[in-house]
């Protein structure tokens, strides 16, 4: 035999035993089987289908959801998982509700870890009417119980789990406390004592027959009214605080069910919210974008325009235009390959040619009174060579002429100092008063 | 003795229907044949 064959061997007995567990009821049992034999043959189908199985019947709708997708995938045609997924399927909403019971259960767990018992317990409560074999809610809602010492109901629940899951451990091990917090262990003990012992009747014990004792008027009026009595206890102490309980009860219930639904609608408000400002933030987006692309003298629409008056502009010879346009051109947005080598020769020349035109220029525009003009094509010149004292001086003198003493001063202090031996320093100093 | 903050702690969250596919998609499922040919394969190219 070799060893695949030894290894297809030992999955099926694995199989086989998960099997007769899971017959048994033994679903934590038959599952670990289950899973083993997956380990060793991830193709045994139904082992794999009988495990979703398990885990659907566990109320682990997910797992099992797992299982039999994989084992639809490993076996497309004649598998039974076809069959399972189609019926978790059929019913409409079906699998929406089982989402919402997983999201509730991990909710009310998280109420739990974090302290909030009471809250957690009403969930629970309706997780395990909504789906009564969830075990895990089952179990978790028994240790709250018992952590609040509330053993009959924790063992309610304990019995639950153990009815859909004989040998769960956890149920197993909860319930050994439970019984030994309300005493039914001495009980149990005590009973399987009894079933294998008796005490055989001796000839000295005597049966006493029940007597019988004739009551007079006076005692019956009198038991009359201690039964009254007794009544009017019962219904004080233990029917009206029933019904109080069972009002409190369907009143917590009832607002659990408005606290759900006021979740889901706030969850869906959320969504919606979210959605309304990715969708107006990709509007604004789409918007600037827009506006990039064709809008103010700043767009990349507007420089490919300049550019092509550029062009034209040398085509025409007109240096002066062409400087013009060139210093007011964004050439950042410039970004097809093909301009940018044709951007690229355009500023090499204007480094050349652009100073002259520029100092030309500034000096017309200063020389017709227009200084904003003047102090913009000086800064361009400046831009490109900072190194010029006329154009220092020129600029202190718009801005003296401007009443902006202390540019000006600057700027004459500038030209004082790192031009010291021009004879644009001594004029400098006569404009500063020195 | 059951330590009720303990045990609390020990509960995991059920996975949810939607992670069903992401799950699906990280699951391995390498068994123990896969490992065995693979191993064989190496000893044969050995």
């Amino acid at each position: 035999m070799d060893y695949l064959q030894k290894i297809q061997y030992a999955a099926n007995s694995y199989y086989n035993r998960g099997l007769e567990l899971a017959h048994e009821r033994d679903l934590s049992g038959a599952a670990l089987y289950l899973k083993r034999a997956l380990q060793f043959n991830k193709y045994h189908t139904d082992a794999r289908n009988l495990l979703g199985l398990i885990f659907y019947e566990l109320g682990e709708t997910s797992d099992a959801l797992i299982q039999w997708v994989v084992s639809i995938n490993l076996q497309p045609e004649d598998n039974l998982a076809d069959h399972y997924l189609d019926e978790v399927q059929r019913k409409p909403g079906q699998l929406e509700i089982a989402s919402q019971t997983i999201k509730k259960y991990n909710q009310a767990l998280a109420h739990a870890q974090s302290g909030s018992d009471d809250l957690a317990v009403l969930q629970l409560k309706r997780i395990v009417e909504e789906k009564p074999n969830f075990v895990k809610a089952h179990l978790l809602l028994s240790l709250l119980y018992m952590a609040h010492e509330d053993y009959t109901k924790a063992g309610k629940s304990l019995v639950k789990v153990l009815h859909i899951d004989q040998n769960n451990p956890k149920a197993s091990r909860y319930m050994e406390y439970v019984k030994s917090r309300t005493g039914k262990a001495d009980v149990e003990k005590r009973k399987l004592k009894n079933a294998y012992s008796h005490r055989e009747m001796q000839d000295d014990d005597v049966i006493l027959p029940p007597t019988y004792k004739e009551n007079t008027g006076w005692q019956s009026i009198i038991n009359i009214g201690i039964g009254l009595f007794l009544g009017v206890v019962l219904v004080m102490f233990m029917i009206v605080p029933a019904r109080e309980r069972s009002l409190n009860s369907q009143h917590n219930n009832e607002m659990l069910a408005y606290t759900d639904k006021l979740n889901l609608a706030n969850q869906e408000m959320d969504r919606l919210r979210k959605e309304a400002e990715d969708y107006q933030a990709e509007r604004a987006k789409a918007e600037e974008d827009l506006n990039n692309l064709v809008g103010d003298s700043g767009s990349v629409l507007v420089q490919y325009q300049t550019l092509a008056e550029i062009l034209d502009a040398y085509r025409k010879d007109d240096i002066t235009s062409a400087v013009r346009l060139y210093i007011d051109m964004d050439a950042s947005k410039i970004t097809n390959e093909n301009m940018m080598n044709i951007l690229t020769e355009i500023q090499a020349d204007m480094a050349q040619r652009a100073p002259d035109v520029l100092q030309s220029l500034g000096e017309q525009a200063a020389g017709a009174g227009d200084y904003d003009a003047a102090l913009h094509y000086y800064e361009k010149y400046m831009g490109i060579n900072d190194r010029n004292p006329q154009i220092i001086f020129n600029m202190a003198m718009i801005y003296k002429a401007q009443g902006d003493e202390d540019t000006a001063n600057q700027l004459f202090g500038q030209v004082i100092m790192n031009f010291s031996n021009s004879e644009l320093s001594a004029r400098a100093k006569t404009e500063r008063g020195y | 003795m059951i330590n009720f903050e303990e045990e609390i702690e020990r509960f995991r969250p059920s996975l949810e229907v939607e992670a069903v596919s992401d799950t699906i998609m990280k699951s391995d499922i390498t068994d123990m044949a896969d490992i065995m040919m693979e191993i064989m394969k190496e000893i044969r190219e050995k």
